[in-house]
């Protein structure tokens, strides 16, 4: 990595906080991302309505639903899979008035995945306050197939959807939520340099 | 500025205090078209001084052949809705710049919610035209004082059916902010023009209950206020010159063949914003558009409206 040099498209998260200012508050996390659910739920148990939408961590994702659900009581809602939680969370928008906040935790491919189907509401991420979970996984768009691979955590990736061996650019486009995936062999067939975890 | 000479083809008083002017363009081509909330500023000659005034678009986009604005006679100010409506007859001559829109539609939009109050009722009547030709889900909410000031509500009645509420002050009829914002869908933008009470109670509830700011638009004509004359210095043009009573900084500098540049002349946009290098006095800010930080600082001044108590004031111009 050049030294010095600062990739602007890459987004920048924060912690979470509670907004004041809010008709209800909205939480969605997966995994590791329930930390900061917790977090959240010390600094206060807001008076405004609260749902959490929380996806089970499982296999090396750190699982908070035991925790969560006493710490947040009635208002969570377990999933065991990401699509499920998705899913659910898109489901329930029309039922949500503006003044709602939502806040997010998780992996990028998770938050960025969350930001796409709230922005069909005209939900901007710009609203969405996301706090990177203790993983740096990139979802990676393969500019060739224009699939989405999720959650990959070295710097060669191999495209879910076309298996091009991808190069994982810095680039990073807010509209796909992901990083822009090259294919690393194409003027060399074959030719793939050593693949290594730089995201872990 | 690129501007356009019209004449006033034809004059209709609305109400007792408001009239509408239709405008076509002096060397008969078309006018250009336009996107609904879009202003354009009218120069006046009035005394030898050029006053100008932004006033909202009221027509339909598409109609390119003439261009409608309504003026409301403000008695307490510095002249330009009195002279349109005391000195501007039908065959008159004046200036316009080119519209600019500094109150669109947001397109990604799911539902707008239209909020007037009195003669900000303007710049809605264009946008209806947008919303309707889009068939976007919409309500519009207008109050006025009184049942003979309500300019153009049988009109609206009429082109929004059940869209449109009508809250008439003198029959007690309010509108309730905290009920109306409280409970619009996600993805709903609300737009307000009208008294500056209005305006600020809208911004205040909305972001009270927790609106995003990009979801929050709102425009305001107010009169620039009237003030003491002052006199300011320019570092740029190595002049001098004196702000009289009625007429705005902005005004003074155009006047003085010093062109700042400007949009909105509200004191919204932050087109006009000029450096102060040094003062001696105090600032009137005016503005919606600096910063509480930036106001208290004094070493920015929005020429459009605010104005100044002071004997040395030195502009970066
Ligand atoms: S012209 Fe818009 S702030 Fe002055």
């Amino acid at each position: 990595m050049e030294r010095g040099y600062r990739i602007r498209s890459k987004p920048n998260y924060e912690t979470l906080m509670w907004r004041e200012k809010a008709s209800a508050q909205v939480v969605v996390a997966k995994g590791a991302g329930g930390l900061a659910v917790l977090q959240l739920f010390q600094q206060m148990y807001p008076t405004q309505p609260v749902t959490v939408f929380y996806v089970r961590g499982n296999g090396s994702d750190t699982d908070h639903s035991a925790t969560l659900a006493r710490v947040v009581g009635d208002a969570i809602k377990l999933f065991d899979s990401e699509t499920d939680a998705l899913y659910a969370f898109y489901r329930s928008l029309p039922d949500f008035r503006m003044g709602t906040r939502f806040y997010v935790s998780g992996t990028e491919s998770f938050m960025w995945s969350l930001c796409k189907l709230a922005k069909l509401f005209d939900i901007q991420e710009s609203e969405i306050m996301m706090e990177l979970s203790n993983s740096l996984a990139r979802p990676v768009y393969c500019v060739h197939c224009k699939g989405t691979t999720p959650d990959v955590t070295t710097n060669i990736a191999t495209c879910s959807k076309c298996s091009r061996k991808l190069f994982v650019r810095d680039h990073f486009s807010r509209h796909l939520g992901a990083y822009m995936g090259l294919m690393v062999d194409a003027e060399n067939p074959g030719e793939v340099p050593e693949i290594e975890e730089i995201y872990p | 500025m690129s501007t356009l000479n019209v004449r006033v083809a034809a004059i209709e008083q609305v109400t007792p205090l408001v009239k509408h002017f239709t405008l076509m363009r002096e060397d008969g081509q078309h006018f250009p078209t336009f996107s609904g909330g879009s202003h354009v500023v009218v120069a006046m000659d009035i005394n030898g001084r050029t006053h100008r005034n932004a006033y909202s678009l009221m027509g339909s986009p598409d109609d390119t052949e003439a261009y409608h604005i309504s003026v409301r006679r403000q008695e307490h100010s510095r002249g330009g809705s009195v002279f349109m409506h005391d000195n501007v007859v039908e065959g008159s001559q004046l200036q316009i710049t080119m519209p600019v829109n500094l109150f669109s539609l947001s397109k990604m939009g799911r539902k707008h919610i239209l909020i007037a109050g009195g003669i900000g009722i303007t710049p809605f009547m264009s946008q209806l035209h947008d919303i309707q030709r889009n068939g976007y889900n919409y309500e519009l909410h207008y109050a006025f004082r009184s049942l003979e000031h309500g300019a153009f509500s049988d009109q609206l009645k009429a082109r929004c059916g059940n869209h449109a509420h009508i809250y008439v002050d003198r029959l007690g009829q309010k509108l309730d902010l905290r009920e109306l914002l409280g409970s619009q869908p996600l993805g709903t933008h609300v737009y307000v023009c009208g008294p500056s009470s209005m305006v600020t109670a809208v911004l205040e509830t909305a972001r009270e209950l927790g609106w995003p700011e990009n979801h929050i638009h709102s425009e305001q004509f107010t009169a620039p206020p009237m003030g003491d004359a002052f006199t300011v210095q320019l570092a740029k043009s190595k002049t001098e010159i004196t702000v009289p009573n009625d007429i705005t900084l902005l005004e003074a500098l155009e006047t003085a063949g010093v062109n700042p540049d400007s949009l909105c002349r509200g004191g919204a946009c932050g087109r006009c914003e000029l450096d102060v290098l040094e003062l001696d006095g105090e600032i009137f800010h005016h503005d919606h558009y600096l910063s509480d930080a930036e106001k208290a600082s004094n070493r920015k001044i929005m020429p459009c409206v605010s104005r100044a108590r002071c004997t040395h004031m030195l502009l970066d111009i």
